[in-house]
């Protein structure tokens, strides 16, 4: 791997690559390039996930014809998919070096890495979701009992906008959440439940359920249920599955930018019909 | 189109309990008696589900969640 | 094309979680949580997520003031420093040390703050410390 690495910057097929390396015991993102070469040899591969692709629209922002290559696993090539139909990236300009996916089944649904197996709690089981059920047993609650536990969990929120930030598929100039005439900048709590349904909406089409937000939130809100949940719905009155292709329209379910025409969509290779 | 959003936000509000409150219905100029049909059968709907119960988690979320308790 | 991730603390509050910068062509573009961190395990607060706003805000101020005829008038360091120990001098020599008090912050590191206490005790002579944190 480091040596395929090696040649794509010698060669000039990439002019950066995204990858790991240890700085101080912290794996952190690094981007290595030709003019230090050397560093290929203490890439590793992270247990530690960042968005890599987040840092890559960003170069692109900067040098829209920069050509990155990139340590992606299988949530990393999702995001990538997403980028693409949303042009924010182009696929002409990356290239990218499969690491294989975090040792499952750290988290019981997950197909993804957490540094750690997150516990909950006794009282979060009782009255809020846990954040390891699957969205079967989540949707099994009855109104008023959802009600109360989804709110439960919402009223914890502190709005510091991590969702969104650490997110590789929110790139909007103008995001809703800080909108003020929408949700608004302000106050503490925030407007619960649309401030989290607001994103949720958003999210439907473009999630591709890499977990980060989950990950980053500091009140364990199980963002990654309510995420699942429009994308479960997407797919089913949609027939759009997110960030399984480079190459379908971008899913909108806003307003007269929707441009999917209803189905059928184009055939995706692989998924069933 | 508007039948899948009206269908995707009676989904979403469904994890609340909350998708009996969204209605779709075709009704064209002409079809006055329809029209009030659906609207007074609606509003029946919504008055026997009472006032939207959210607000009251955000107003004073412990209190609302205390009394859900019970 | 230059790009790196530059691992700091967060300077706003006393927790001092650990944040990575992102720079590109030597411009802080944006900041994240780092994920190893012991303290905060890959999560921020809002004022964490928006360190690198202050950086490259116009607002910020680069150089000392000082307030000259009800006009902030920009200057150096040494005269700042200088007028400030002048000004010291004069109200201590007026109404006592105790009328000096000092703040300071959880901002700074645990060894800035008791710098601080010891500037005010040793050389100012008042007891009259305290700090944001003590709410
Ligand atoms: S799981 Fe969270 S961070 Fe990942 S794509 Fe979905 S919303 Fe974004
Ligand atoms: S990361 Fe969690 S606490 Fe922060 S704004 Fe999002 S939902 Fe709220
Ligand atoms: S991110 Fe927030 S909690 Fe963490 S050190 Fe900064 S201000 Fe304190």
């Amino acid at each position: 791997m480091k040596e395929q690495i090696k040649s794509w910057l010698e060669q000039g097929t990439v002019d950066v690559f995204l990858g790991y390396r240890e700085v101080d015991h912290h794996p952190i993102p690094w981007c290595f390039t030709q003019e230090a070469i050397e560093e290929v040899d203490d890439l590793v591969v992270s247990p530690a996930r960042y968005s890599l692709e987040k840092i890559a629209t960003h170069m692109a922002a900067e040098d829209p014809d920069i050509r990155i290559g990139m340590l992606a696993r299988d949530c990393n090539n999702r995001a990538l998919n997403v980028l693409y139909v949303w042009n924010q990236l182009r696929p002409e300009q990356v290239v990218t070096v499969e690491a294989n996916c975090c040792p499952s089944p750290l988290k019981e649904h997950a197909d993804c890495s957490y540094l750690e197996p997150g516990t909950v709690g006794a009282y979060k089981k009782a009255v809020g979701i846990d954040n390891h059920l699957r969205l079967e047993a989540v949707e099994a609650y009855g109104p008023e009992e959802g009600r109360n536990r989804w709110m439960y969990e919402f009223q914890k929120c502190i709005k510091c906008y991590g969702c969104r930030n650490i997110c590789p598929v929110c790139f909007c100039r103008e995001c809703s959440l800080d909108h003020d005439d929408l949700v608004g900048t302000g106050p503490l709590l925030p407007d619960i439940p649309i401030f989290h349904l607001v994103r949720a909406v958003h999210m439907a089409g473009r999630c591709i359920d890499c977990g980060l937000c989950e990950d980053a939130c500091p009140m364990d809100i199980p963002l990654r249920l309510l995420y699942q949940k429009v994308n479960r719905i997407a797919m089913d009155l949609f027939d759009y599955r997110t960030g399984t292709s480079g190459d379908q329209p971008p899913f909108s379910i806003l307003g007269d930018r929707v441009t999917l025409e209803p189905k059928p969509i184009q055939p995706v290779t692989g998924a069933e019909a | 189109m508007t039948i899948k959003r009206i269908t995707f936000l009676q989904e979403l509000l469904g994890l609340f309990g909350l998708q009996e409150r969204v209605h779709l219905a075709w009704i064209s100029s002409a079809e006055a008696q329809k029209f009030v049909e659906v609207v007074t059968a609606f509003t029946e709907k919504i008055k026997s589900l009472g006032p939207n119960p959210l607000p009251a988690y955000r107003d004073a979320p412990r209190a609302a969640l205390a009394a859900a308790a019970h | 094309m230059e790009c790196k991730l530059v691992p700091s603390v967060c300077s706003y509050c006393g927790t001092g979680c650990g944040v990575l910068f992102e720079v590109i062509n030597n411009k802080i573009v944006g900041t994240l949580p780092m994920k190893t961190h012991p303290v905060n395990e890959g999560k921020l607060c809002i004022k964490g997520w928006n360190l690198h706003e202050h950086v490259n805000s116009i607002l910020r101020l680069k150089q000392p003031l000082v307030k000259t005829f009800g006009r902030f008038m920009k200057t150096d360091w040494d005269e700042a420093i200088q007028l400030t120990a002048d000004r010291f001098k004069e109200i201590i020599a007026k109404h006592g040390p105790d009328s000096i008090g000092v703040l300071v912050s959880a901002k700074i590191t645990n060894e800035e703050n008791y710098l601080a206490q010891k500037l005010a005790r040793a050389v100012i002579g008042t007891n009259n410390v305290d700090h944001c944190a003590r709410l």
